[in-house]
């Protein structure tokens, strides 16, 4: 099972991801090879069995809505990480192009 | 001063109580040593300069003082955490992951950040953005991973204890192939906070030390529950070194007959043998059992871990933090560049892989599929701990391959096949130095595995203990 190069780039689009044709060509056969492994679970009787998310066996975890003791200059820690910014705001690239 | 590379954390507590050196001699020597030692392993990606961290002096606790280091997908104030990934490659940490908090306020020294599989994705450090981990015991060979920088330290010496992550086997790996004791800790028990998701439903950090009641030791300090870590356990205030010396006879201890099937290598089978018969010599009831799952468990591991991958990973965008392209002309070209930038060839593989399996028309075939096999799996061990203490095994299924030896990626994922399923069930489970193989003129060591009940982490270091300090 090889995934086709249509198929690679609907998956790369999804996932966000530009990938040049010699990645494609590699993801297509390593994803191929990785399914074929892992469609061995087909031979395992999954009737009537409930599926299993999280082991904890927590529910509802809730907590106070109360404030907590801030960060030290965490605001300014922060805006330090954008790549982009304009006085202390994020700047991105535009959403749309002036065509649509 | 004392040799530096056989010290534990209760030989420094004793060195600092007796006065024999300080935290901030200490603290030198180490520096020292691997600024002089790290360039043939490459186990740190960072290293702490004296200024960064004040030492506590007054600080009293079993670990006050005593030099550590820290995977460099757990978050530190202040610092640049990578993951080993170029999207991160200058991230300055905003806040502490909750286990650095519980060091810090118990007066932990911080060493420096090692290397791993980027993002912890791997086996074998071979997947880190900054360069593969040597294996100590022979630098042809790979430190194992993702926790692989970690357990290079600690081996080699170049730190007392460390800590590392554990999402399917990737504090138990590095620990077998190095020859040091790694703990993955029950799910729930340790904090996740401040830890950089790989898949959330399996990852726990735990204790990658020399001895194994330095692990209790760690795990006194991390464990606990975390308001910010909804999936923590309330249970509090837990001694993890109180039944280290405990007798184990009469315990009854299941070997996984599945482990010892095709693929293990026959020396490391001898070793494991070899460590069990032990086991049974201190009184342990040892019988085989029937894990009837472990060759789908892997299966189930490899879709469940890129799906949760694909959601996780989709924050580094290239708009808040990390590497942003600039070759980018929209917002979309943001993400899609910055991306394909940032990333290396694992987080790309299982990010397109997880995407594919939760893509409209394969969720039922594959992720709902295998949350089915994952109770089923959960079932096995339930029914065997109904009877049995504690399971015993190998760690992995070789010693330490050679740097470049797995070819495929499928190829690297098959060495995972005795450890991912503790994850999937969320047991503790521990891998201690059971022998060393001779091979090319080298010792390479090889791991016994121990996995227990759910929040029984102190049955298996009690066993583990026994083993270690009698063998």
């Amino acid at each position: 099972m090889k995934l086709t190069e249509k198929e690679v780039e609907h998956i790369a689009s999804l996932a966000r991801i530009n990938l040049n044709e010699k990645e494609k060509h590699k993801i297509a056969e390593d994803l191929g090879s990785i399914l074929n492994y892992i469609n061995k679970l087909n031979e395992v009787n999954t009737e009537n069995v409930i599926p299993t998310a999280q082991v904890t066996g927590l529910e509802n975890v809730f907590r106070q809505d109360q404030s907590r003791e801030s960060i030290k200059d965490e605001s300014q820690q922060l805006l330090s990480q954008f790549p982009h910014k304009k006085e202390n705001y994020l700047k991105v690239k535009p959403v749309f192009n002036n065509n649509d | 001063m004392t040799n530096l590379k056989n010290l534990t954390i209760k030989s420094v507590r004793d060195g600092i109580t007796n006065r024999e050196f300080t935290a901030e001699e200490l603290r030198i020597e180490f520096l020292k040593l691997i600024k002089k030692e790290d360039d043939n392993l490459n186990s740190y990606l960072s290293v702490f300069d004296a200024s960064t961290f004040p030492i506590v002096d007054q600080a009293q606790s079993d670990i006050a003082g005593v030099p550590c280091a820290i995977k460099d997908n757990i978050l530190i104030e202040g610092t640049i955490t990578t993951a080993a990934s170029k999207i991160l490659k200058n991230y300055v940490a905003t806040y502490d992951a909750t286990v650095i908090k519980k060091l810090k306020s118990r007066g932990a020294v911080f060493l420096g950040k090692t290397n791993l599989d980027e993002f912890a994705m791997g086996t074998t450090t071979e997947n880190s953005a900054f360069g593969v981990t040597h294996n100590p015991h022979d630098k042809s060979r790979v430190a194992g991973g993702s926790s692989g920088g970690s357990a290079a330290a600690v081996a080699s010496g170049l730190a007392v204890y460390a800590l590392g992550s554990d999402t399917g086997g990737s504090i138990r790996a590095p620990a077998s192939f190095c020859g040091v004791v790694g703990l993955k800790p029950t799910y729930g028990c340790v904090s996740r906070h401040g830890l950089i998701a790989m898949a959330s439903s399996l990852d726990q950090i735990g204790p990658i030390t020399k001895t194994v009641e330095d692990a209790a030791i760690v795990m006194n300090t991390i464990a606990g529950h975390d308001p910010l870590d909804s999936t923590t356990s309330s249970k509090e205030g837990y001694d993890y070194t109180k039944s280290l010396n405990k007798s184990i006879k009469g315990l009854k201890i299941g070997v996984a007959k599945e482990f010892f099937k095709e693929g293990l290598n026959p020396e490391v089978a001898s070793l494991v043998e070899k460590a069990i018969t032990h086991l049974q010599s201190l009184g342990a009831h040892i019988d085989y059992v029937s894990l009837p799952l472990t060759d789908y468990a892997l299966a189930v591991y490899y879709i469940i871990v890129p799906s949760e991958i694909s959601a996780n990973l989709a924050r580094f965008d290239g708009i808040r933090y990390g590497h942003s392209s600039k070759e980018a002309g929209s917002l979309l070209e943001t993400y899609l560049n910055s991306r394909a930038e940032g990333f290396g060839p694992e987080p790309k593989r299982r990010i397109m892989l997880g995407t594919y399996v939760l893509s409209a028309g394969y969720y039922d075939a594959y992720y709902l599929k295998a949350q089915k096999v994952r109770t089923l799996v959960k079932q096995s061990f339930d029914k065997v701990f109904e009877k049995f203490d504690a399971i015993v095994g190998p760690t992995m299924p070789t010693i330490a391959p050679k740097i470049g030896e797995f070819e495929t990626p499928l190829s690297a994922y098959l060495a995972d096949i005795y450890t991912v399923q503790a994850n999937l069930a969320g047991l503790p489970a521990i891998s201690v130095p059971c022998g060393k193989i001779d091979i090319d003129g080298k010792n390479l060591p090889a791991g016994l595995q121990i996995i227990g009940k759910h929040f029984d982490e102190e049955k298996i270091l009690q066993i583990a203990h026994a083993y270690e300090s009698t063998r």
